[in-house]
């Protein structure tokens, strides 16, 4: 599979809101391009299909109208192992809900990516882990961690791979400033070494990245 | 591309430590034992079945099966002398012009007495015995094997199998004699002598085995050598034939039963369904059938087993995906537990067979067989290891592509 440089949106909605009047949107029913190299911002309020878009976009859900292109192609032609491919080596991503495995420690649900991925180096991940006041909680169940804990295991495992954009759904909604701070400077320098897109969403509490693309959901 | 984690967590050993969570080991012993009785009952079944078949059943190619061998029926009034229990030539004309008939041969019988001996395990034997023939052209014998002329040192004969079965399993257990499979009795010269009703004359002869018949009850030489034998013992003998061998179009039709009813005829050696063969067929067949739904219900044990497993993993199966874990890598760990049951139920069948073939192989080899069932049955057991295996394995890659989620092809 080739890098992904662009993705294009044209007349993307989901299903669900076709019957309803949604607001004017610069992301639904729009003609919308991500770049690779870029940083968005999907602003909304709850309920404004945040968790929608990053899961059309990581190929978890299909159920739009319109046309979803990933390049030039339409992601309606992936097969499940172009999605798989696509997860390894494409676009990461920091789903809302997390995703990690409860019985498995911090640092295992990490290798558990970098297992697969092989890319950034464990060393790597374990220096995050670090700047983000983790390293004494590698051994610990993630299920026993707290929320705002898990969602620094979370977002490091998110960067466990190569990717051509990075999609982080509310990645900061229970960190502090300072927290947000770190998690922002750990992402826009593995973004930049990578050349990847940035794609957060956020419903008030953003991932402090400066220069991000704002568009309204 | 330089981790140490690569080294020391393979994504493999990874998901299947979090994907074997779970696993009833008590479960997948019942699907191995449940498996290996049914496959041991199906594979059994049909190695012994295999392996005894020469026993007991043979093709009969001398005698095709569109012939019939017809007689009258015996009653009292034939035995008495009010009936003739042979054929006159008008008889056998009028058979001749029925639609059904192809040809009518008659049965000549030996007008003179017979004597045979053989050597057995060095002891002899003699018995008194009687020749019949048919014309050539209703042997199905090879031409070379089936042949008789004036001064030829072995006469071939045909004998009905069932005199082999009598032998073997009558006569030679109780006089303490070896039994005696085909291959054997045909390399055993048999020293036939004939003589005429006043004993004045004699002819003495070497006979030979050269084939068995279901269907014919009696004991079978070449018309050359019969002709030869009655014109020397008996000149001037010629008595109607009490049976005759019809080359039928086709042996079901209504017909000819409707015919032989008639005229008081039956026909012979139609052993048919009632023979012990049919009844080894049917047997084996459903002690088979048997094995064969244990194991489908070991299948189910297993599919349902894996099934829930599955089910409850479904959580973590999808979060592994989400993760981009190949699908086969996903479905791995269940696979093994499938392939180990059913592998270990496999080598357990198998060495059973042939410890099974070891208790019987001693009495198999008393009849010159080596048997070719063990082959069988194990080639058996194979398929339908795989036919379980791969019925699992695509069940386990739907459940992984469903808990994939989208509805795609790989």
């Amino acid at each position: 599979m080739q890098r992904i440089d662009s993705i294009t949106l044209s007349g993307l909605l989901p299903r669900v809101f076709i019957s309803e009047n949604i607001p004017p949107s610069e992301v639904w029913r729009s003609p919308l391009r991500f770049e690779r190299g870029k940083t968005y911002l999907v602003e909304a309020a709850s309920g404004g299909g945040k968790s929608s878009l990053a899961a059309f976009l990581y190929g978890l859900r299909d159920d739009y109208e319109g046309k979803l292109l990933f390049n030039e192609r339409d992601t309606r032609t992936y097969t499940i192992s172009d999605w798989q491919e696509t997860r390894r080596r494409h676009i990461a991503y920091l789903p809302q809900e997390l995703a990690l495995f409860p019985e498995l420690t911090a640092l295992d649900n990490i290798r558990l990516k970098l297992a697969l991925t092989g890319d950034p180096s464990e060393s790597m991940a374990l220096k995050w882990m670090e700047r983000l006041g983790m390293s004494g909680r590698l051994d610990y169940p993630a299920g026993k961690l707290s929320i705002g804990q898990q969602q620094r295991v979370a977002l490091v495992r998110s960067l466990c791979q190569p990717f051509d954009f990075i999609l982080l759904d509310e990645p900061v909604s229970h960190l502090d400033e300072a927290n947000n701070r770190i998690a922002a400077a750990i992402v826009a320098e593995e973004a930049a070494r990578r050349g990847a897109g940035v794609i957060m969403t956020s419903v008030g509490n953003p991932l402090l990245l400066p220069d991000a693309v704002r568009l309204k959901l | 591309m330089s981790t140490e984690s690569q080294t020391s967590f393979s994504p493999k050993r990874m998901a299947s430590r979090l994907l074997r969570r779970n696993i009833s080991g008590a479960r997948i012993a019942g699907f191995a034992l449940s498996d290996f009785i049914g496959l041991l009952i199906v594979c059994g079944a049909l190695m012994l079945y295999i392996d005894s078949r020469p026993l007991w059943d043979s093709e009969d190619s001398f005698i095709r099966t569109d012939y019939l061998v017809i007689n009258k029926r015996v009653t009292s009034a034939n035995t008495m002398g009010e009936r003739r229990s042979s054929f006159t030539p008008d008889e056998i004309a009028d058979l001749g012009k029925q639609p059904w008939v192809r040809s009518v041969g008659k049965f000549t019988s030996s007008a003179y007495r017979v004597d045979g001996s053989v050597d057995a395990g060095g002891r002899g034997m003699r018995t008194a015995l009687f020749f019949e023939s048919i014309p050539d052209e209703f042997v199905d014998v090879a031409r070379s094997s089936w042949h008789w002329r004036e001064g030829d040192a072995e006469v071939p004969v045909i004998i009905s199998r069932d005199y082999l079965t009598l032998y073997n399993f009558g006569f030679a257990s109780a006089a303490g004699l070896p039994q005696m499979s085909e291959g054997m009795m045909s390399g055993i010269p048999l020293r036939l002598t004939l003589r005429s009703d006043d004993g004045s004359r004699v002819i003495g002869a070497s006979g030979r085995v050269a084939g068995y018949s279901d269907r014919l009850n009696t004991i079978l030489v070449p018309q050359s050598f019969m002709d030869y034998a009655n014109s020397t013992l008996a000149p001037g003998a010629d008595p109607d034939p009490s049976r005759l061998i019809v080359d039928v179009s086709s042996p079901g039709d209504v017909a000819i039963d409707r015919y032989l009813e008639e005229h008081g005829l039956e026909r012979a050696g139609d052993k048919g369904a009632s023979s012990a063969a049919f009844i080894l067929r049917t047997a084996a067949g459903t002690v088979m059938g048997i094995g064969l739904l244990v194991t489908l219900l070991s299948f189910f044990i297993l599919l349902l087993s894996i099934s829930l497993l599955m089910e409850k993993n479904r959580d973590r199966l999808h979060t592994l995906l989400l993760l981009g874990y190949p699908l086969k890598t996903a479905a791995a760990p269940y696979r093994r537990v499938v392939a180990a049951g059913c592998g270990g139920a496999f080598l357990l069948t198998v060495i059973c067979l042939w410890a099974l073939r070891l208790t019987y192989l001693s009495i198999l080899s008393n009849f010159g067989e080596t048997g070719s069932g063990i082959w069988w049955g194990t080639g058996l057991a194979a398929v339908l290891t795989l036919l379980v295996a791969a019925g699992n394995f695509l069940s386990i890659r739907r459940r992984v592509e469903s808990a994939w989620g989208l509805k795609r092809k790989c």
